[in-house]
């Protein structure tokens, strides 16, 4: 890995490093779990490195050059799309700004490097808490709390929202069929988390 | 009682026995049942007292218009007053009371009322309760003394004390067609979208799918089972029983409360009670259906006394009939197929009492289907019955001229059923915006043509409804004619109304409270207005019709809250918050952060445990969580000119690998918020600002990149959860953070007051600032929040021989008093920059955001409150927010300025504080007083000394 400043890319070192979800998030099944199986299975991807990449005004397409350089990660232009590919991931969320986690360790010192004058990168590494949540009732669940149409005409694999649940901000990526990544701040995290398993017990929900 | 369930029929299942209480006795109803149906099914006639007049109601309606039969469910000692009962699913261990009522429902000794009606009638309180103009009774007072027993006296349910535990929630939903109503033309609607592949979503207000059709066939359309079939099938169609769309706003937003657990004795495992649904569809279908009126007579609110329709209900969909031997009193064709469905059912038709002379062929017919006489060219003039109707009064009517003449008849008969016409149920096109059309032919408003996101069809749109005689009242001599039930409100309160001079349809809605309970008039608006165009001489449509609001029938305010129980905030924790609680730590809110206040030990109380803190940082050395501190990444070339206009002092030269205290203004030139900057590299500037004013700053700055300096290339990123911080502070700070540093010096050389290095603490990577809060030697230390608390426990470790403590907000708070560092508490957003002693901090060499404003006369002004120290002489504890005033407690006189903040200093073994006082620094060395009247009733002597208490050379943090 290359040698940068950790207010560059500060990788998250999983020996020393602690979720805000530890000791608070308990595996197994919750709630109303019928006989097919919990209705959305909740889980929190720890350790991510996570950016934020934003081009300056007239040089987005550069951005996202330099982000497919980093990552392989092939962009298009519309608001609020993205893609993944091999574990990394990236969405828009908001004008000539995308939020890129996943892929190798250095992938914040990576895009930092091929960014160059195009634009900066932030790393939110520490900074995020992604929990993912996936199953047959995982828009239902997702609907008590975002104002977002989780319809598969209205968001493809893929694209992502930035939106907010009162106070707690949140960015949303759909990452399967039936699976959503949410990103939201990592003080945040525990209080959502809650929030998110008594909204899920309704439908029945299993912590892996 | 006798029973009035038919042997068979109805959705009801017989095969359910389901056991519930009203006022306390124990009933048995059916599953399916309403509590309306099942109490009628029992022969409970009686059902609720009158707003005003105390007077005994029964069933009107059966459905949600019903004005009357208002119950308050209790479930574990939460009262939920003001349920319908006629809508209320009952289940097994149901408790419902009637209201009220005092202290039994067939003995109500407030019903003494009725007999003293003209004292009550339209404007009753504006008249009675306006005060004089002058003596002790002027104004409101004697309404603000008399109100506490009018509103015992008059009302509706009492909410209880005991907390609602049910849980409630929200649901965002989108749609192609929303269809409210599941009547055959809602169904059929739903149909014709799903099948074009919309996505549909069918709200329906009761338990099960058809509307009307499940009880009635008047306009010849039942609900095919087969489309519901269909419909329940397609995964592009949602179905929402029990579920009442309440509002139309804007963007074809829909409100709707789902009543998910109400029909159950408890709701299921993670099952709200109910659940608010926020709906935004393309299209809306309004198949709302429409609602029977009633006529308004003498007595026409005697118990037994109900709409016709709502009678064919009960016995078609429950199998409860209401009477053995009916009356009917129309003004239009509907009721006659109601009889002769009754009839087949089983009820005995008295007779069919006809305002109009003329009746069609189809309606005598069915009338001799029902063995029921017409009595054509009559009006019902009287009710009889004490609690309950046992005869009725007729007489000759002539409808065109509106009077009575000839002889009067009585008709035996338990039930009298009225239909006054239909009125469409436009509640929901009336929120979109629309103003109704009058139809002379229906005598209704009806939906106008729509213009946006919505339709009505069916009987909503008027399809199908009968063409009534335009007759609304008998005006006979006698009881009481009703227009509003559910707030008493007579024919003659409107007509007073008139006379007093109220024209306006809306005037008459406040005077007289038409239309404003609970029901919103749904059987009451257009007898109302109809008796208001005939006072006034004209015809309805000049008189316009009322707006209708949200919601169209209540909404729980459990439900629009939804998941925001307990505390109605989130909360903030930082990356160590475990390790503070398992250490002791009170955790304090500040905004939505939790931060430790202070970490006692046993038997310790928070002052003696901050004072303790507080001195071990002066001796040795403290650890404090700063990682709430607002972290706001700046980057870009244009970076440092950036801060150079956001801040009031340079930040264009500072060199790489250092930090500064900043200043920021308001435009207006007040002080805004403060803190230090990092530059971490040439084109990256780590800004830290308050905790409170994190985000407001960061809006600020926002505002300025895209809408005032949008050339400058800069980004910022909130970074505020990316990095953990805790400040070390203290004489032996440096020691310790040599033991446990590795990969750089600390040492004055390498680490410099404002100096900022790169290292490593047990492992992991840090970046540590030398800065001070305390006015001790001190440094931040950031690394990655998910290694925060490993950090600080290898501080605390590393810490140990030099009797490093945690320290709290109590003691941080303490230690700033006695530096003389301001916080939020003086940068109130009040105060200036001088008012503050920061102007050594204002640049003159450039422009900055607030320059232009900050030099204002009255900015300037040397009486401004500024910023000063209090020592209390008295040895006791000044309160924070108290007044700073120079007369004794008996004469206070005008207060000079107020305390910001307050601690017990060890220093100086005193309680002392920082204050705003007028002309601060020419009070220094005087002597004033802290006075607190209204809390503590302290009134304590002050000397009011410099802010700067300790260490003013700052000899102590430079070292």
């Amino acid at each position: 890995m290359a040698e940068v400043p950790s207010f560059i890319a500060d990788p998250v070192l999983r020996d020393h490093a602690a979720s805000p979800l530890a000791g608070h998030l308990v595996l197994g099944e919750f709630g109303a779990v019928s006989d097919d199986g919990p209705g959305v299975v909740l889980s929190e991807r720890f350790g991510l490195a996570i950016a934020e990449a934003a081009a300056w005004n007239g040089v987005e397409a550069k951005l996202r050059a330099a982000i497919k350089t980093a990552t392989g990660l092939a962009l298009k232009t519309a608001p609020g799309t993205g893609t993944m590919k091999k574990g990394a991931s990236a969405f828009n969320i908001a004008p000539g700004r995308w939020l890129v986690s996943g892929g190798t360790d250095d992938l914040v010192a990576a895009l930092d490097a091929a960014a160059g004058e195009n634009g900066t990168v932030t790393d939110l590494s520490h900074g995020r808490t992604v929990i993912r949540i996936d199953g047959p009732k995982s828009r239902r669940v997702l609907s008590k709390l975002f104002a977002i149409d989780f319809a598969d005409a209205a968001m493809a694999k893929g694209d992502g929202f930035a939106t907010v649940h009162h106070d707690i901000f949140a960015q949303i990526q759909r990452v399967g069929d039936d699976a959503f990544d949410v990103y939201v701040f990592r003080s945040f995290a525990l209080s959502f988390w809650h929030l998110l398993c008594r909204s899920a017990e309704e439908v029945g929900y299993r912590v892996d | 009682m006798t029973s009035h369930r038919l042997s068979a029929g109805g959705r009801i299942d017989r095969e359910k026995t389901v056991r519930f209480t009203f006022d306390g006795k124990s009933y048995r109803g059916y599953a399916g049942d309403t509590l309306a149906s099942a109490l009628l099914a029992d022969g409970v006639r009686l059902f609720g007292r009158s707003f005003k007049y105390h007077r005994p109601r029964g069933l009107l309606a059966a459905g949600y218009e019903e004005p009357n039969a208002l119950v308050t469910v209790t479930t574990d000692g939460a009262r939920e007053p003001n349920v319908r009962a006629t809508e209320l699913e009952i289940y097994d261990g149901l408790v419902a009371e009637s209201q009220n009522r005092f202290p039994s429902l067939s003995f109500d000794v407030m019903s003494v009322n009725q007999f003293a009606g003209k004292a009550f009638s339209a404007g009753f309180y504006y008249k009675t309760f306006m005060g004089p103009v002058f003596g002790p009774l002027k104004g409101t007072r004697v309404w603000m003394f008399c109100e506490q027993f009018i509103r015992r006296a008059a009302g509706l349910g009492s909410a209880g004390t005991v907390a609602d535990s049910n849980r409630y929630e929200r649901m965002n939903a989108f749609c192609d067609v929303l269809v409210v109503g599941s009547g055959p033309s809602g169904l059929e609607a739903a149909q014709k979208a799903a099948a074009a592949g919309k996505r549909v979503i069918l709200c329906e207000t009761d338990a099960v799918f058809g509307g009307s059709s499940n009880w009635s066939t008047i306009d010849g359309r039942v609900a095919s089972e087969a489309i519901l079939a269909e419909l329940k099938d397609r995964p592009n169609v949602r179905l929402l029983p029990r579920t009442t769309v309440w509002g139309y706003y804007d963007g074809n937003t829909l409100a709707a409360l789902e009543r998910v657990a109400d029909h159950k004795p408890a709701p299921g495992k993670g099952e709200p009670r109910q659940r608010h649904w926020v709906i935004r569809a393309g299209h809306v279908v309004l198949a709302t259906g429409a609602l029977e009126r009633t006529l308004v007579f003498p007595g026409n609110d005697r118990p037994g006394v109900m709409l016709a329709g709502a009678a064919l209900r009960y016995a078609a969909e429950y199998g409860a009939m209401p009477g053995k031997r009916m009356a009917i009193f129309t003004n239009n064709d509907s009721a006659y197929e109601t009889a002769a469905r009754l009839y087949v059912l089983g009820a005995q038709i008295a007779a069919i009492v006809d305002v109009r002379r003329i009746v069609g062929d189809r309606a005598r017919a069915l009338a001799g289907q029902a063995g029921a006489e017409i009595v054509a060219g009559h009006a019902v003039v009287a009710t009889a019955g004490r609690h309950s109707v046992t005869s009725v009064t007729i007489a000759p009517y002539a409808p065109a001229a509106g009077t009575l003449s000839g002889a009067k008849t009585a008709i035996a008969c338990d039930t009298l059923l009225m239909s006054g016409g239909w009125s469409p149920v436009l509640h929901l096109a009336s929120q979109a915006g629309a103003k109704p059309v009058w139809s002379d032919d229906l005598q209704a408003f009806l939906p106008p043509e729509s213009t946006s996101g919505w339709e009505a069809v069916g009987s909503a749109a008027g399809e199908g409804i009968d063409a009534p005689a335009p007759v609304f009242e008998i005006r006979a001599k006698g009881a009481k004619a009703f227009v509003d039930l559910q707030h008493d409100v007579t024919a003659d309160d409107v007509r007073l109304a008139h006379r007093e001079g109220f024209r306006s349809v809306e005037h008459l809605k406040r005077y007289t409270t038409l239309g404003m309970a609970t029901d919103q008039g749904k059987t009451a608006n257009v007898p109302g207005m109809a008796i208001m165009a005939d006072a006034l001489g004209k015809p309805i449509p000049e008189v316009g019709t009322t707006r209708f609001r949200p919601p169209f029938t209540g909404a729980s305010l459990g439900a629009l809250a939804a998941e925001r129980y307990g505390d109605l905030r989130p909360e903030r924790l930082t990356p160590m918050h475990d390790w503070h609680v398992e250490n002791g730590a009170g955790m304090y809110a500040a905004g939505l952060w939790y931060r430790p206040e202070s970490y006692n030990q046993p038997g310790e109380t928070v002052e003696q445990a901050y004072i303790r803190e507080a001195k071990n940082v002066r001796r040795n050395v403290g650890i404090v969580d700063v990682s709430t501190l607002g972290k706001i990444d700046v980057q870009g070339p244009d970076a440092a000119e950036f801060l150079n206009r956001v801040y009031t002092n340079g930040f264009a030269k500072l060199p790489v690998g250092k930090a500064r205290y900043g200043l920021m203004l308001r435009e207006d030139g007040f002080a805004f918020d403060d803190g230090t900057t990092w530059r971490l590299a040439e084109n990256r500037f780590l800004m830290t600002t308050t905790t409170a004013n994190a985000g407001r700053v960061m809006q600020h700055m926002e505002f300025y990149l895209d809408c005032v300096w949008p050339n400058l290339k800069v980004h910022l990123a909130s970074v505020t959860d990316q990095w953990a911080g805790a400040a070390v502070s203290g004489p032996k700070s440096r020691d310790l953070l040599a033991a446990c540093v590795t990969g750089t010096e600390v040492d004055n050389e390498t680490l410099p007051f404002m100096g900022i290095v790169h290292g490593d603490i047990a492992g992991v990577p840090v970046i540590i600032c030398r800065l001070s809060f305390s006015g001790e030697r001190a440094y931040e230390v950031y690394c990655g929040a998910h290694h925060g608390q490993h950090v600080w426990e290898a501080l605390m470790a590393a810490g140990e021989p030099f009797g490093i403590q945690p320290y709290g907000l109590e003691a941080l708070g303490t230690l700033r008093i006695e530096k003389g560092h301001v916080t939020g508490a003086e940068i109130d957003g009040r105060t200036t920059a001088h008012d503050l002693h920061l102007d050594w901090l204002i640049s003159k060499k450039k422009p900055f955001i607030g320059s232009a404003m900050m030099n204002r006369e009255g900015l300037t002004d040397p009486k401004r409150w500024s910023l000063v120290g209090v020592i209390s002489l008295s040895g006791e504890k000044l309160r924070g927010g108290s007044h700073v005033v120079e007369g004794t407690r008996d004469n206070p006189g005008r207060g000079i300025g107020h305390l910001t903040a307050m601690c017990y200093s060890p220093l100086f073994g005193k309680y002392i504080g920082l204050a705003l006082v007028e002309n601060g620094t020419a009070h220094i060395g005087t002597r004033a007083y802290a006075t607190d009247p209204a809390r503590s009733g302290t009134h304590i002597p002050i000397e009011i000394v410099s802010h700067h208490f300790y260490d003013p050379k700052g000899e102590r943090m430079h070292g």
